[in-house]
């Protein structure tokens, strides 16, 4: 943490950036929140740690100037899909890489011990354990049964695309049949079944758009959704509009998501949107051997094609 | 016993003007039959389709929806075909796992001469429409329910 704070301040301090985009602590408990600042003082209050859960990427196209930017793995990916798709210049962003160790999933957290997290004293990672104090007992866990479903599938933990990358703290810990198991509960439904789970699920859906206000790669200034002419959705949160509108999203977002999963982490009625943006990933991969934001120069996925690929789906 | 009277599917055909769309003419020309079900909706290049289309068609209640393009290599723009394939088998693809029936979505390649093969796209995707029954995706619960009891 000192190893950031540091660099932080010797980027701004040194003309290199106008601006630092990290964390600091959040107001509710173990949570962090963004920090945006172009003050040198400021970088005192960084941190790193398992609760870092925001893609700051998201940031990037909506400020101007030079960009210091704290990112992790799945984060460094979304920077490198916004830099393909022209929304920031490479030589625009310092990114500054943090070897991720996987992001604690609170929710997992107050199940395992039956607690809300305000009455929770400390979560402490060990290695591949986390332990967590209640009063004066202590519980131990496998670090496996908290972290976040997308951190147990992640596959790039550690930023590729980056300036400055920091010191590892921990390493990864992860499971990936874990990570898949929600997506695979839809798939061993029949089609029938499915679009009624989905369709439970989205009459909860109260279009507050979280989902794409978190989302780095909806950067779009008039999203469909707002469209009158013609109108493709309405706004009125009926169950019919809400999944048109997500269905899209998951479309609009297909070769750019890198399954940070913050939409699902972002949604107050808990739609497990990552069901969605994952299996879009997977879809992604398994139809055009794609994988979001790994390589700056390559162009985006709708904007190009192979000769011979996804043969079948034309007669 | 009341008399079952078979399901007839709905369709919407986006076709390319370049082929898809002349095929279909010469199949009308040529006095070549084939079902009524498809509504034909005139588009510049199998590109122009957006995946919002297809959403949109279902919403409104057509059982199936059919694009057609010209053959790899004939798209007036080049590569049109290509990314309407892209989009289409993602489309498709994620459809499916959200609980549409793959069969409700279909593509062709149809050049301007092959009036044949369009009719015989259009007889093959109609009965598979028809084996996959009426769209009911958008209906709500209760509509449902008086339709099938109906
Ligand atoms: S849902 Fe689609 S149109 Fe709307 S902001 Fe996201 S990418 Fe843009
Ligand atoms: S965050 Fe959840 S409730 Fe809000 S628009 Fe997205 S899916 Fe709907
Ligand atoms: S012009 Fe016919 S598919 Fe592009």
């Amino acid at each position: 943490m000192p190893q950031l704070q540091h660099e932080a301040r010797a980027l701004l301090e040194q003309g290199k950036v106008d601006y630092i985009l990290g964390f600091e602590p959040g107001t509710l408990k173990f949570s962090t929140t963004p920090l945006i600042t172009k003050n040198k003082e400021d970088c005192a209050r960084l941190v790193v740690n398992p609760f870092i859960a925001n893609n700051l990427s998201v940031y990037l196209p909506k400020l101007k100037g030079r960009l210091g930017i704290v990112v992790k793995g799945c984060d460094s990916r979304s920077v490198v899909s916004l830099i393909q798709d022209n929304k920031v210049a490479r030589d625009r962003v310092v990114i500054i890489g943090v070897p991720c160790a996987g992001i604690i999933d609170l929710d997992k957290i107050e199940q395992l011990v039956s607690r809300e997290r305000d009455e929770i004293d400390d979560i402490v990672r060990q290695g591949d354990r986390v332990a967590i104090t209640l009063g004066n007992g202590k519980k131990e866990f496998p670090l496996v049964s908290v972290l976040a479903d997308n951190c147990l599938a992640c596959e790039t933990p550690i930023p590729k695309e980056c300036d400055i990358l920091l010191d590892p703290t921990d390493t990864l810990v992860t499971d990936p049949s874990a990570g898949q198991q929600r997506i695979q509960e839809v798939e061993s439904k029949s089609v029938e079944e499915r679009w009624a789970f989905w369709e439970k699920q989205f009459e909860r859906c109260i279009r507050c758009y979280a989902c794409r206000s978190v989302c780095p790669v909806c950067f779009c200034e008039r999203c469909f959704a707002e469209e009158t002419e013609p109108q493709w959705v309405s706004p009125a949160p009926h169950w019919q509009d809400n999944m048109s509108f997500q269905i899209i999203r998951s479309l609009h977002v297909a070769g750019r998501c890198t399954d940070c999963g913050n939409c699902e982490r972002a949604c107050p009625v808990n739609i497990p949107l990552r069901s969605l943006s994952k299996k879009m990933v997977d879809l992604v991969d398994e139809l055009f051997d794609y994988k979001a934001g790994t390589d700056k120069s390559a162009l985006p996925l709708m904007a190009s094609y192979e000769a011979d690929e996804a043969e079948g789906v034309f007669r | 016993m009341s008399e079952q009277t078979e399901f007839e599917p709905k369709l919407v055909g986006f076709l390319c003007r370049w082929c898809s769309y002349a095929g279909a003419d010469l199949a009308g020309t040529s006095r070549k039959k084939y079902p009524a079900n498809i509504r034909i909706v005139k588009i510049p290049c199998s590109g122009r389709i957006d995946p919002l289309f297809v959403l949109k068609a279902l919403r409104l209640g057509f059982d199936g929806v059919l694009v057609s393009g010209c053959h790899p290599g004939d798209c007036h723009y080049i590569t049109g075909n290509y990314r309407a394939r892209r989009r289409l088998a993602l489309t498709k693809k994620f459809l499916e796992y959200m609980g549409v029936d793959p069969r409700r979505i279909q593509a062709s390649w149809v050049s301007a001469s092959e009036a044949g093969k369009f009719t015989d796209v259009v007889t093959a995707v109609t009965n598979e429409v028809r084996e996959a029954g009426p769209n009911r995706l958008f209906t709500e619960e209760k509509e449902k329910r008086a339709t099938a009891t109906a």
